[in-house]
């Protein structure tokens, strides 16, 4: 049941997944072009380094957003597009189905993931670091990892229910942080999460505060000290 | 048991315009039940509800001996299912399609599907979504059919498919019923299709089960009759009449019997009225007259 299923995935998702395969690779490669030519010595001095290198800073959590969600809303598309009649017409509880299906979209996202440790490897070890600095594809490849799955869980979750229930969550969520963040700035009320008093900013203390999603929020830096 | 499905006090309600109220059924096993109903009737809901897809008010569902929805992967193991639209995934190629679904079947049978393939003339390597109604109707068939299901629903399974191919696909089933003795549950608005292949006929009319007996009783038991002299409340009829109507000349009427057999022709010399004619109807007469009668507001004396 789960190869077909994942077969199934594959199918859906492989003419999507080339591009994130590619922007996966190409991300540290371009994020340590500022350090000079690959492979070539080095001059800048290690602030400068650090520098050029946060540049890409914001790309690696928005990339592993993006292959998240594209991922989870491509596991339930052709249900969604069929009613769900076929897959509530098989024998199996509709647990061991979502699990199934999201243990095939999880296998999957391992490509992406993949190219993106071999593309953090290769940057790494095509760059000259000036003394001081160190390269860490490992864990930014392992964050970037958790990043996916963190946001492949999420909308996954979201996607299962009806495209009305997402939306009410969805609308829900950005109704709490507009009109909360409005009555914290105009009448002074309390309400948690707020600290910026603008949307993108909650939303980010928001993420901060909830466990995994801090993931988003932390270094993503492949060169550091 | 034996019946292979029992529903039980069912209500399901949408909204202010549409519901269930107190559905009764009973298919025998080894039966083909014939689930007839004007488009709008609620078939496609009632076949939702005891495929656990939709939730009801109220009421219980037995399938195959089974609970509903407790039981539903076991249920779902044994009943082949073809829904009103094509549930497949266009995107998939007929044999793609036949190994997913096949994942998920113990019993499925690779060599009867391979036959069955042959049979209805479908290519393996063809996509879904660029085969016709026909032939999407027939892969339906054949999955249905290959997962060796000891109960068929069928939800108006040839609605839209030219002639050849609802013999094709009817054909197929009465030969899977042929060898397994299967139950068939199978749901039409189009009356004579049923009439060649079922042996049980429910009728459903807005959410009420208005009849549910063997389709020979059925067939032979609607007739019109013509009167005369018919009084405005006749005494005690044998039968169920359904209509009333003026026929041309003093006194005499046309009723459309329901129950009709022909010994009843003594009670109308017992009561001292003339009875001139009796005409079978088809089963489609029947079925209209029948729902004519039942709906509410229907002029009906009996």
């Amino acid at each position: 049941m789960y190869q077909p299923m994942l077969f199934l995935h594959w199918k859906q998702i492989r003419v999507v997944l080339i591009p994130f395969v590619i922007a996966a690779f190409g991300l540290p490669l371009l994020s340590v072009q500022g350090l000079g030519t690959l492979g070539g010595a080095v001059a800048l001095e290690p602030l400068q380094a650090l520098q050029a290198a946060q540049g890409w800073l914001a790309a690696y959590p928005l990339l592993a957003a993006a292959i998240g969600i594209t991922l989870a809303l491509s596991a339930w598309n052709w249900d969604h597009q069929l009613n769900h009649v076929y897959a509530l017409s098989l024998p199996i509880s509709r647990r061991e189905y979502a699990m199934a299906k999201m243990g095939a979209g999880a296998v999957l996202a391992l490509v992406p993931v993949g190219a993106f440790w071999v593309g953090a490897l290769v940057a790494s070890a095509a760059v000259h670091l000036p003394a001081g600095l160190h390269a860490y594809p490992n864990g930014l490849a392992l964050r970037f990892l958790l990043a996916v799955m963190v946001s492949y869980a999420t909308m996954f979750a979201l996607a299962a229910g009806t495209i009305r229930t997402t939306l009410i969550v969805l609308s829900a969520v950005l109704l709490y942080f507009t009109v909360g963040g409005a009555a914290q700035s105009y009448l002074g009320l309390f309400f948690p999460f707020f600290q910026h008093t603008n949307v993108v900013g909650d939303t980010l203390t928001f993420l901060g505060r909830l466990g995994p999603f801090a993931v988003f929020t932390g270094s993503w830096m492949l060169i550091d000290v | 048991m034996n019946n292979a499905l029992e529903v039980d006090g069912l209500d399901w309600r949408a909204g202010g315009f549409f519901q269930l109220r107190d559905l009764r059924l009973r298919v025998p096993r080894g039966s083909i039940y014939g689930f007839l109903g004007p488009n709008g009737s609620g078939k496609t809901t009632t076949i939702r509800m005891f495929m656990g897809m939709m939730k009801p008010d109220r009421g219980r569902i037995r399938v195959l001996d089974m609970d509903v929805p407790r039981d539903m992967p076991r249920i779902l193991a044994r009943v082949g299912y073809v829904p009103e639209r094509p549930h497949v995934y266009p995107a998939l190629t007929v044999g793609e399609q036949m190994r997913y679904h096949a994942s998920f079947f113990r019993k499925w049978d690779a060599g009867w599907a391979q036959e069955m393939m042959r049979r209805l003339e479908l290519e393996p390597d063809r996509r879904i979504s660029r085969m016709s109604k026909g032939e999407t109707g027939k892969l339906l068939i054949l999955l249905a059919l290959s997962q060796r299901p000891d109960m068929l629903v069928l939800d108006e399974p040839t609605d839209g498919l030219d002639p050849v191919v609802r013999r094709e696909v009817l054909t197929a089933v009465l030969d899977y019923v042929g060898e397994t003795s299967a139950t068939v549950f199978i749901s039409s608005h189009l009356v004579h299709e049923l009439e060649r292949i079922c042996d049980w006929v429910g009728v459903l009319d807005r959410g009420r089960l208005v009849a549910e007996l063997p389709m020979n009783q059925f067939k032979s038991g609607i007739k019109r009759i013509k009167v005369s002299g018919a009084p405005r409340i006749p005494v005690d009829p044998p039968f169920t009449i359904l209509s009333r109507q003026q026929a041309n000349g003093a006194g005499t009427e046309t009723w459309i019997v329901r129950g009709w057999q022909d010994p009843m022709r003594q009670y109308f010399d017992g009561v001292g009225l003339d009875l001139r004619d009796v005409v079978d109807l088809d089963l489609e007469e029947g079925f209209v007259e029948l729902l004519r009668s039942s709906r509410p507001g229907t002029p009906r004396r009996s």
